[in-house]
Parts: structure tokens; sequence; C-alpha cells
């Protein structure tokens, strides 16, 4: 068990830079997802923590030692990749103690037939059994263990490349997307079964996921990457409540947060379609954005903010999208409903939609969040000191 | 319906071309001299009893067999006891021809060092192959260094070299090295095979990289990936390439003909074959043609227990 410290890395592939000064402070037994689209860099990251690939520049420190240069096999890392990579020519129990050979027997004593009569064989032997017994049980693969991996289904095999992973107490766990290839149901299923895992074994979790719903159910903290940079990385609630930037704000969540722009005028103050919002900014912005969350809206009468047609429904048994077409708005507003209010939603009805804009998230034309915002319809206030949270 | 039954006539037409010498070189191994002349018999011959002209003539009498054989047949002249010596040595050489053909394959010729010689000779230079193709072809296929896709491009040139091109420089080297008339002459020249380089980094690329990666995490070197991981995954490419190569250096008459010259313990099955060349006393295609069927058979068996691997391995369908 260690924690991990990456200072300042950078990759190039020829003349296409994949990451941009990465950072990150993982501290010892923490779950940590990297998070993003795919192309942002976010592999490569692992692949470098894990040494299966140079830095061009950065340092990286593994339990405070300077891992830069040393080979995958020696970092004392797992990884568990996103298609299992079991060893197609092996048993299930084999597969799992590969590791265990490796580290533990010396090459003479790996020789099939002769290594038997090595002296001190016995010994590793068993132990080499016991752990394997042990990790099996873990993961419920006890009945699997002499069947090769082509006979296995996709879950099991998941569960044996997890179980290679964790035989050999590493000190962090690195993870490339290792529900990817799962069904939607066992997706969910072995989310938490990972999450539990993480639990019990209390180690270091680096995981890789394009997946918001899996990064935000599963981590402690959450690295929003980009274009080959951390844009946020904070725990699961603060990523989604207060964004730092656009993207992270456009990347969590599902519905996609609405997105609307707003016009300022000379004095600052913010209004939409015409109707003053009460919030000034400090700053003069090019132009400026501001980001509802399907939540944040809720349907009211006349005299509301917003005015449009229900052109989309999603009807999720617990709760209702409704997709709302407004007259000025280029996309369509996702609105989160309660199933009560299934009446007043229907298809072509005409609703009125409100919000509180003191909620809402402001953006200047980079996409960085703004912070100095007041709320002129009652007294001055900056909601960035009452929702901003500390990092941990 | 036509379209099938015309596709099935060119097959035919085509496994014809292919198996009419087999046919010819199994029933010839099959018939006395006489009819194989003639040109009769069908298949299998008559199998009528005859005569080895050549036993017979071993065992013409001279004087001291007649003078020993005159207690035997008391009484008689010279010239009866002559002639009846002959009858018996006539009645000792009769035979089947099929008998004579496969009798005369291994007696003639040691035969069985032949085989012996070629099981070494194509054995060895397949297991070196592997050695040699196995890493290679690896780090052509999955590792990264400056200059690798030129050495790739070398590796498709020297495909394209002929043997016959570089025998004879191939031959100076090894006589000036001493080589000549040894299995190293045999083997060497063949050691490092640039289409079993090329076949199995065709089929190492199909390999998925997170395979590799994987074993790395769990501590294995680069030469343990290639013998522990990659190895075990390729059978089927390798199978395949063992046909290629076994067929190719079993079957070899060019260059064994070239560096092996006189001494006859190094004689590979192919040049066993030349024992039977007609030199002024007639040729001899019964037993000739009974030592071609010998000689391809282990082939022909080994093709048949491989052949459904063998098949795969060439579709390069083996990963999962």
């Amino acid at each position: 068990m260690a924690g991990l410290s990456i200072t300042n890395i950078t990759k190039r592939f020829g003349d296409t830079e994949v990451l941009k000064g990465v950072s990150l402070d993982i501290a010892d037994g923490e779950f940590i997802s990297l998070v993003g689209p795919s192309g942002c860099g976010k592999s490569t990251l692992l692949r470098i923590i894990a040494g299966l690939e140079d830095q061009s520049t950065g340092e990286i420190k593994l339990a405070g030692n300077d891992v830069s240069g040393v080979r995958a096999a020696d970092r004392n890392l797992s990884m568990v990749f996103q298609s299992y990579a079991l060893y197609p020519h092996l048993s299930v129990a084999d597969n799992i103690a590969v590791p265990l050979r490796m580290r533990q027997q010396k090459a003479l004593q790996r020789l099939p037939m002769i290594g038997r009569f090595v002296p001190g064989q016995r010994q590793i032997r068993h132990q080499i059994t016991r752990d394997i017994r042990n990790a099996a049980d873990m993961l419920e693969i006890a009945p699997l263990l002499e069947r090769k991996p082509g006979q296995l289904s996709g879950g099991q095999r998941q569960r044996v490349a997890l179980a290679r992973a964790l035989v050999r107490d590493p000190a962090a766990f690195l993870l490339d997307e290792p529900l990817s290839n799962l069904d939607a149901k066992l997706r969910v299923q072995t989310r938490v079964e990972i999450a539990q895992l993480h639990r019990k074994l209390g180690a270091t979790f680096v995981y890789v996921t394009h997946d918001q719903v899996e990064a935000m159910t599963m981590s402690s903290r959450i690295a929003v990457m980009m274009g080959g940079r951390i844009l946020q990385c904070a725990e699961p609630d603060t990523v989604y409540h207060d964004p730092e930037d656009i993207q992270v704000a456009e990347f969590i969540g599902s519905p996609k947060i609405n997105i609307l722009p707003v016009d300022q005028n000379a004095t600052g103050a913010l209004g939409l379609l015409g109707q003053a919002l009460h919030l000034q900014v400090e700053q003069k912005c090019q132009s400026v954005r501001i980001g509802l969350r399907p939540e944040m809206l809720r349907l009211s009468g006349e005299q509301s903010l917003l005015t449009g047609t229900v052109e989309h429904l999603e009807n999720l048994g617990a709760e209702l999208f409704a997709q709302i077409a407004v007259p000025g708005l280029e996309n369509r507003l996702v609105l989160r409903c309660d199933p009560s209010q299934r009446a007043a939603v229907r298809l072509g009805a005409t609703v009125g939609l409100d919000f509180t804009p003191a909620q809402a998230l402001l953006f200047d034309q980079d996409g960085t969040r703004i912070r100095r915002v007041h709320d002129t319809s009652r007294r001055p206030v900056s909601t960035a000191e009452v929702v901003q949270h500390g990092r941990t | 319906m036509t379209r099938s039954l015309f596709k099935h006539l060119i097959l035919i037409l085509g496994a014809i071309v292919v198996i009419a010498p087999f046919y010819m070189m199994v029933s010839y191994s099959f018939k006395s001299p006489g009819e194989i002349d003639r040109g009769e018999g069908g298949f299998f011959g008559r199998q009528e009893m005859m005569i080895d002209e050549r036993c017979v003539k071993l065992r013409d009498p001279d004087r001291r067999d007649i003078a020993l054989a005159a207690d035997r047949f008391s009484g008689q002249s010279d010239d009866q006891i002559r002639q009846a010596l002959i009858q018996e040595a006539e009645a000792d050489c009769s035979m089947r021809p099929v008998v004579f053909n496969y009798t005369k394959a291994f007696t003639e010729a040691p035969l069985l060092r032949y085989l012996l010689n070629g099981v070494i000779v194509t054995g060895s230079i397949f297991l070196i192959q592997v050695i040699v193709a196995l890493p290679a072809a690896y780090a052509l296929a999955k590792l990264k260094f400056w200059g690798r896709e030129a050495a790739f491009g070398l590796v498709l040139f020297c495909l394209l070299i002929p043997v016959h091109a570089i025998a004879l420089p191939l031959y100076i080297l090894l006589a000036k090295l001493g080589l000549t008339n040894t299995y190293a002459a045999l083997v060497v020249p063949w050691t490092i095979s640039v289409f079993g380089i090329f076949l199995m980094r065709q089929f190492f690329m199909t390999v998925p990289d997170d395979l590799i990666d994987a074993a790395r995490m769990d501590g294995m070197q680069e030469l343990s990936i290639v013998w522990r991981v990659m190895l075990p995954t390729a059978i089927p490419a390798l199978l395949a390439f063992a046909i290629f190569s076994v067929v190719a250096h079993w079957n070899d008459y060019f260059w064994p003909r070239i560096v092996v010259t006189g001494n006859r313990d190094l004689f590979t099955p192919p040049l066993g074959l030349r024992e039977f060349k007609g030199d002024g006393d007639g040729s001899f295609f019964g037993p000739m043609m009974a030592t071609a069927t010998v000689i391809v058979t282990p082939l022909i068996f080994a093709f048949l227990i491989a052949q459904r691997r063998f098949i795969e391995g060439i579709t390069l369908s083996g990963m999962k």
C-alpha cells in the first residue's frame, strides 16, 4: 500500500502532445477515477503510472520514491485491463499464480518437472496454492480454478483478472476501463463489488473510465481529464455541483447540463432572453453562459423565466425527463421532473420553466467558472464562497 | 447446380493432376520390371513370381561350387550340375515383385540411416528456426525501436532471394570453414528462416497488446514473454510453419546434393533415391519407387495428424 504522487507529467507521441503537464497527488488507500472522453490521455497517464510507457518529462513518486525509469515489473503495481488480458493457454489457477511465480520463484524453480526438486520448493508452492485459494474465495471463483479463460463468461473473466491483480498485495491497483466489455446489468453489479473490494482491501485504486456514472459512484475523488489536462480533481459531489469548467459541467451528469447563453449589459447585470436575472458579474466578459442541471429547473405557471413546448419525453419510472424547446434557444432544455407532474408535461404541451438564478453555474467565454457573482435581487452574495468545498 | 458441377469438375481435374504422379509412384513400387516396361498389370501388377536376375548372376556357379556340389549330384556331368545349381539359385531368387521392390529399397541402400538423417536434419533445422524466428518476430511485431520498419523491410526483401542464387557463395563459405560433409553444412544455412520470421510476425500482430502488458505487469522479462506467453498462443501458426519447414527440408534434394559429397552416412532420404538411378545395367524403377514411397509416407502421416490445426494456423484464427 502506498500513496502516489505525479508531478508535471507530459507525454508526446511524435508531434502530438497527449499529456500537457499533469499533476496529481493520490493518498494511500484512496480510490481515484480518471474520467474523460476518449482521447483525453487518461489511459496514457495510467500506462505511464504503470511503467508501460515512459513520460516525456515529469516525475512519478510511489511511496515517496521516484520510479521514473523503473520497469513495470519492478514497480509492484497491479493492473486490470479492459480486455482482461488473461493468458489463454493457462487455467484460471495458473493465470492467478503467474504474478506470484514470477516474483517468488527463480528461473530454475519455474522449470516444469525439474523445478519440483529444487530445495525450498514445497513451501513456496504451498504458499502460492494458499494465496490462489484466498484470492479465488474473495472473488467467488473457486469453482472455476481448473477452467481455461476461453470457457468463461465475460464477468467471470473479469473476476479472474481482478484475482490475478490482487493476489500479490501490490502497492496500488490500476484499472483500465475494466467494466467496458460487460453488459449493462453486470456492469452495475461489478461496480458495487469493486467498490466493496476497495473498502475491504483499503488499497490505493486508480480507475480509468469514460463512464461518468462509474466515476461518480465508486470514487473518493474524480479527476476529470480533457485534452491532456486535469481540469478538476475533487470529490464526486464537488465535481457535480461546483464544476470549475464548463467542460467538466458538461461531461459529468446525465442527462447533460443545460447550457444557455446570457446577455451582459454595460453594468455587468445579466439577462436571459430579455429578462433580468438579477445577477451581477464583476468582470467584463465577451460572453457569459449559464449552466442549469436538469433538476435545477422546475415547472411553473405564468410569469416564468422560460416558456417552451415539450418535444420529447423519457420516462424512467422513478423520474421523468422532458426535452423542452424554448423559442430563442438553440438547444432543447432537459427538465427532470417527478412522475406526479406527468399530467403537466405531455408531448406538445406548453410549459413554463423557472429556476433560482443564484444557483445557476456561470461560465465565461473560455468556459472558466465565474466565481465573483452578486445576487442583486436581495443582498449581494458570492455563490463561490457559499458552495466551494476545500480539497482534501 | 451446374455451376457447382462445373466447379467440382475443375477441382477433380486439378486433383488428378496432383495425384497422378503419386499413383504412378505407388503403383510402380508394386510391379515387376517387366510390367513397368510394358505398362501393364493395373495398379497392383499381377504379382507373379519373378526372378531377380542380379541375384542369380551373383550366385553363378564357378568351378569350386561345382566341385563342392558334386556329392549332392553324384553321377552327373559338371554341365548338368551347373544347370541344377542355377535352377536352385533361380528358385531361391524368385519372389513377388512387391517384396522384391521393398526389400531392395531397404537392402540396396541404408534407407533407415537416410531416414534417421532426415529426422536429425529437419528436426534441428526447425528447432533452431523457431529459436531464431520467435524472438525476432516478437521484436518486429511488438517492440518499438529505431529502425524497426527498415529491419522488417529487409526481412521482406530476403523473402525474394532465391536459394539457388546464394548456393555457390554459401558452399564456398562452408567449404572454407571445412564444414562440407557434416550435419552442420546441412543445417546451418537454413537456421534463419525469413519466412518463419515473417509468418510469426504477422501472427504476433494479432495478439492483443494488453496481453503483453499484463505479462510485463506480472513481472516477466521480454524473453519470458516470448517463451511463456507468445509461444503457447502461437501454436497453430507454429504448426503451419513446421509443416512448411519440415516438408521443404525433408524433400530437399538440391542442397544436400551440393554439400554432401561422397560420405553416404550423411545422405538424406532424397539422396537415397540416387542409389537406384540407372547406371550401366538398366534402371531399377520398382525399388526406386518403393524408396520414394517410404520417404513420403512419414510426411503424409504427419500432415494428416496436423491437418486440422494446420488449417487453423493458416487462417490465423488461433487467438480469441
